[in-house]
């Protein structure tokens, strides 16, 4: 009896310490997981459908961290069995996900530009000062890819403490001070992206999107790195409607490519406040 | 004139010269240092069972290997792949070897080690892929592939280091916006594993010409999307091994090449006429139908049946059970062997606030089931842990070679039933599972032929030590992770695992981890007496700790205990009398990691003491003081 209690009382320290406090949902709808509306998966059998099309953010307050829940429209599974990397996974293998946070919602305040590889950059009133990375990759290999590629945001980039899966959901939980606070007035924003091993030397682990897809290679797109290489994003109000479906291809239609890298429009992205 | 000279002077170089800038390249070098104190030589701890002597297996070695991607767009319907890899096996000092000969043994001419320790350039893997304009077809595929597109039960995805080597032509497509999707596949049998006796005919004593250049695979999937929440996918398989037919005189190996039977006597219907007619030697269907099912984005079922069928021509097959001590892949019937698999696992997370999962899963494989072409390693169909921690695969065809002593080892499910339920709670600076599982068995069995029929891999009794695994068995070191069929068998297993991880906040480059596990294996054997009863009482306990330095950094330490009670584990030949073992491991372990530029170093040295007591044998005791290291240093641009 008395190892039950105290088994019991363990537990109920656990639980207690993690419920939640301020809460935070963003919805998206189904099935746009398309980028500008043209975007392909890649052909290899472990894209399955749905895999990179957010359904739900859920940001959570909880006791000295922060846990953001992302759901997809799609059962997340390890196909690459993450575990035996080199350095480690996270349980599963073909996600990743940028979450940007505008903390202070100041015009021109912040940093403009996505990160490597994702091709997008945020709208004047909503750039970003915090970029959480859900990736199955382990932190060793993020804070090399951080060292390589995006050294300049290396203060604004923050590795969780924990990253999972769990059903159709990708976990991670990170740290309020890495995160410097929590509020739900903050702006947020999803890039969504695939895992990418071997990535293009300027890429940040991001998958490429291209004119045809292949095997491991996004279709719908552009062969230069002018097109947002992003699958999914959130798009304001953020309550799953329909009509944020075409606002969605609307926001990432509007790049412009050509020859001349110079002559490159990149496209603009929102945050969705709260 | 002139014009058409300098139209053909402005033209023919672009003609002549492919695009490089359409090429696409990508390489990498792979280093591995392999250390032990013993005096064996070589880069990899378990080489080729059965070609012991093939010079790249042993325990001391530096080698290195380079490999190069090539990835061409052709066109916009059309991309081309190829990879280039050296021959892994050399070690450093191995100064010029260039693979001209191969003699008995090592000599200064530097022609003495053979190929495997040239270093040559391998073309290992080229694909072309097609997009036609062809209504439904998303692509055509022609090449190489690792068959990731099937399963585990029906063709199985190759092992990493043959992610190349299988050939094939697969025709994907969809059908609406991808809610019907479908792959067909033909797949040239590699002559090296799939058929009876780990081969498509190479090697059996029964055949003068192995003909394998017309066996095949055929494989179709078909994944129906009925919705955002259900899929149905279908996969069907079918392995043909063909043989000439040794009654038609114009095969090489005719039983009767003159059409005249024993006693001289001319055969009815016998006659040469320059064409040879084709029999089967092995004939392998699988099917599985799999359905998904997420309820909601907290619930999620998955369902999988499978049916099995192998037909083993006795004609073109020697029975490698019979002759070969048991080694042999699959069941050698007479008549076809058939029978299912049911396997359903239950996901869900009960409570909206607690990262907390359930997966209940309930698992049946049929003792009969035989997947030849399945999955060999590097995946697991199971969420227990199993008695090893690799993973558990519904195949007698495993592949536990080619790898070094720090990777998992890989078991047989076949016949396995029972339930697993697996607790995963993510709290806080936590982490935990707890998993139960109760394991029964379709294979317990009174009697059963292990001499002719029912392959048992020689070696069936004692829990597997993969710290310590020879092919041979020199080392008594337990079960063979095939080993699924024995004589007489009565078993009935517990497996309790607790797996911990712990961040704390205060401290977050520290993890620690803790990992339990305690299995209760009873095997009644004969179940006539009790004297033959095994006991098996199993404890593993693993304390480990790791610590990011720096960004770049990471060193962990940890050390394992293991206890494995087993009373009545082996008998002496005539099964008469039972013997106790005790075996008591100790393992110090230490890791190091350094990523840094692209450049990911990793370092590992273990020391295991173990003490094998076993019982009234001679010798007694069965001793070993091991250390041993691994290094690589890999770099991928």
């Amino acid at each position: 009896m008395k190892r039950f209690l105290i088994v019991f009382v363990f537990c109920t320290i656990f639980i207690v310490s993690n419920l939640s406090a301020a809460e935070l949902t963003f919805d998206d709808p189904a099935g746009d997981d398309k980028g500008p509306g043209t975007y392909i998966y890649p052909t290899d059998p472990v894209y399955k459908k749905g895999s990179f099309d957010i359904t739900k953010l859920e940001i959570k307050e909880k006791g000295e961290d922060v846990e953001f829940k992302l759901t997809l429209n799609a059962k997340i599974e390890d196909p690459w069995n993450s575990k035996s990397w080199p350095q480690g996974g996270n349980g599963f293998s073909i996600q990743m996900a940028f979450i940007f946070i505008d903390t202070d919602h100041k015009e021109g305040s912040g940093e403009e530009d996505g990160l490597p590889g994702l091709n997008i950059k945020f709208e004047k009133e909503s750039f970003w000062e915090r970029c959480v990375i859900i990736s199955p990759q382990s932190k060793a290999r993020l804070n090399d890819e951080i060292k390589q590629k995006a050294e300049k945001f290396k203060d604004k980039i923050v590795i969780p403490k924990k990253t999972f899966a769990q059903g159709r959901s990708l976990i991670a939980v990170v740290s309020k001070k890495d995160l410097g606070g929590f509020s739900d007035k903050w702006g947020f924003q999803v890039a969504m992206q695939s895992n990418e091993g071997y990535p293009d030397k300027k890429d940040f682990l991001t998958r490429k999107v291209n004119e045809y897809e292949g095997p491991h290679r996004f279709g719908g797109g552009s062969d230069y790195d002018c097109d947002p290489h992003v699958i999914d994003i959130l798009v304001p109000p953020a309550k799953g409607e329909k009509g944020e479906v075409d606002k969605q291809y609307e926001i990432l239609k509007k790049y412009k490519c050509d020859p001349d890298p110079s002559k490159w429009e990149i496209v603009r992205i929102p945050m969705v406040y709260r | 004139m002139k014009k058409i000279v300098l139209l053909l002077l402005l033209f023919t170089p672009s003609m002549l010269f492919g695009d490089t800038a359409n090429f696409e390249l990508s390489g990498k070098i792979y280093n591995k240092w392999l250390y032990r104190n013993n005096d064996s030589q070589g880069v990899l701890t378990l080489g080729n069972p059965f070609w012991p002597k093939e010079g790249i297996s042993g325990d001391n070695g530096a080698g290195s290997e380079f490999e190069l991607n090539i990835k061409g767009r052709v066109s916009q319907y059309v991309l081309a792949t190829v990879r280039l890899e050296s021959r892994f096996g050399s070690i450093w000092q191995d100064w010029w070897e260039n693979g001209d000969i191969k003699y008995d043994r090592p000599n200064t001419s530097g022609e003495s080690l053979g190929m495997n320790h040239a270093e040559y350039i391998k073309l290992r893997g080229y694909n072309i892929r097609l997009s036609p304009p062809i209504p439904t077809i998303t692509a055509i595929s022609v090449g190489s592939s690792d068959f990731s597109m099937f399963n585990s039960y029906t063709i199985g995805k190759s092992r990493y280091i043959d992610r190349d080597n299988g050939k094939g032509i697969f025709v994907e497509g969809a059908f609406g916006n991808r809610d019907l999707e479908y792959i067909l596949g033909i797949i040239a049998l590699p002559k090296l594993y799939v058929g009876p006796g780990w081969s498509t005919g190479i090697g059996d004593p029964i055949l003068t010409n192995p003909f394998y250049s017309n066996d095949y695979a055929y494989a179709a999937k078909l994944k129906y999307n009925v919705s955002d929440r259900l899929n149905i996918t279908g996969i069907v398989s079918f392995i043909n091994d063909l043989e000439a037919d040794l009654l038609d005189p114009d095969a090489i190996g005719a039983r009767y090449p003159d059409c005249k039977d024993e006693l001289g006597n001319p055969i009815e219907g016998c006659e040469k006429d320059h064409a040879v007619s084709l029999d089967y030697r092995y004939r392998n269907l699988n099917a599985t139908l799999e359905t998904q099912y997420d309820i909601t984005d907290r619930i999620s079922v998955n369902l999988l049946l499978g049916y099995s069928l192998s037909a083993i021509n006795e004609k073109y097959v020697t029975n490698g059970v019979r002759e070969s001590q048991g080694m042999f892949p699959m069941i050698y019937s007479k008549d076809p062997v058939s029978d299912a698999v049911e396997k359903l696992l239950v996901e869900v997370v009960p409570f909206e606030d607690i990262n907390y999962q359930l997966k209940l899963e309930l698992f049946n494989f049929g003792e009969n089931w035989t997947a030849t072409f399945g999955t060999r390693r590097e995946a697991d169909e199971l969420i227990t842990d199993g008695f090893l921690e690799g993973g558990q695969l519904p195949t007698l065809n495993l592949a536990n070679e080619f790898i070094d002593f720090d990777e998992p080892f890989y078991e047989s499910c076949i016949g396995w039933r029972g339930v697993t339920l697996l607790n995963n709670l993510n709290t806080g600076d936590f982490t935990f599972s707890l998993e139960y599982t109760l394991l029964t068995y379709n294979t317990n069995k009174q009697n059963r032929d292990i001499d002719n029929t029912y392959p048992n891999f020689t070696y069936s009794e004692g829990y597997t030590d993969v710290d310590f695994y020879d092919y041979s068995n020199t080392l008594d070191r337990g079960r063979d992770p095939r080993s699924v069929y024995k004589r007489n068998q009565d078993r009935l297993t517990n497996i309790f695992v607790f797996n911990s991880k712990y961040i704390p906040s205060f401290l977050s480059r520290l993890s620690l981890m803790l990992k339990a596990k305690y299995i209760m294996d009873k095997d009644g054997r004969k179940i006539t007496t009790s004297d033959d009863d095994y006991d098996g009482k199993i404890l593993t306990l693993r304390l480990s700790s790791e610590y990011q330095f720096t960004d770049e950094f990471k060193a962990g330490i940890g050390y394992q205990y293991d206890n494995w009670d087993e009373k009545n584990r082996s008998s002496d030949p005539s099964e008469t009398i039972y013997y106790d073992y005790i075996t008591v491991k100790h393992k110090p372990f230490l890791s190091l990691s350094y990523v840094f530029g692209g450049a990911s170093i990793k370092y590992y040295l273990e020391y295991i003491n173990k003490n094998q007591n076993r019982g009234e044998q001679t010798p007694h005791e069965n001793i070993f003081k091991v250390f041993r290291s691994k290094a690589t240093m890999e770099v991928v641009w």
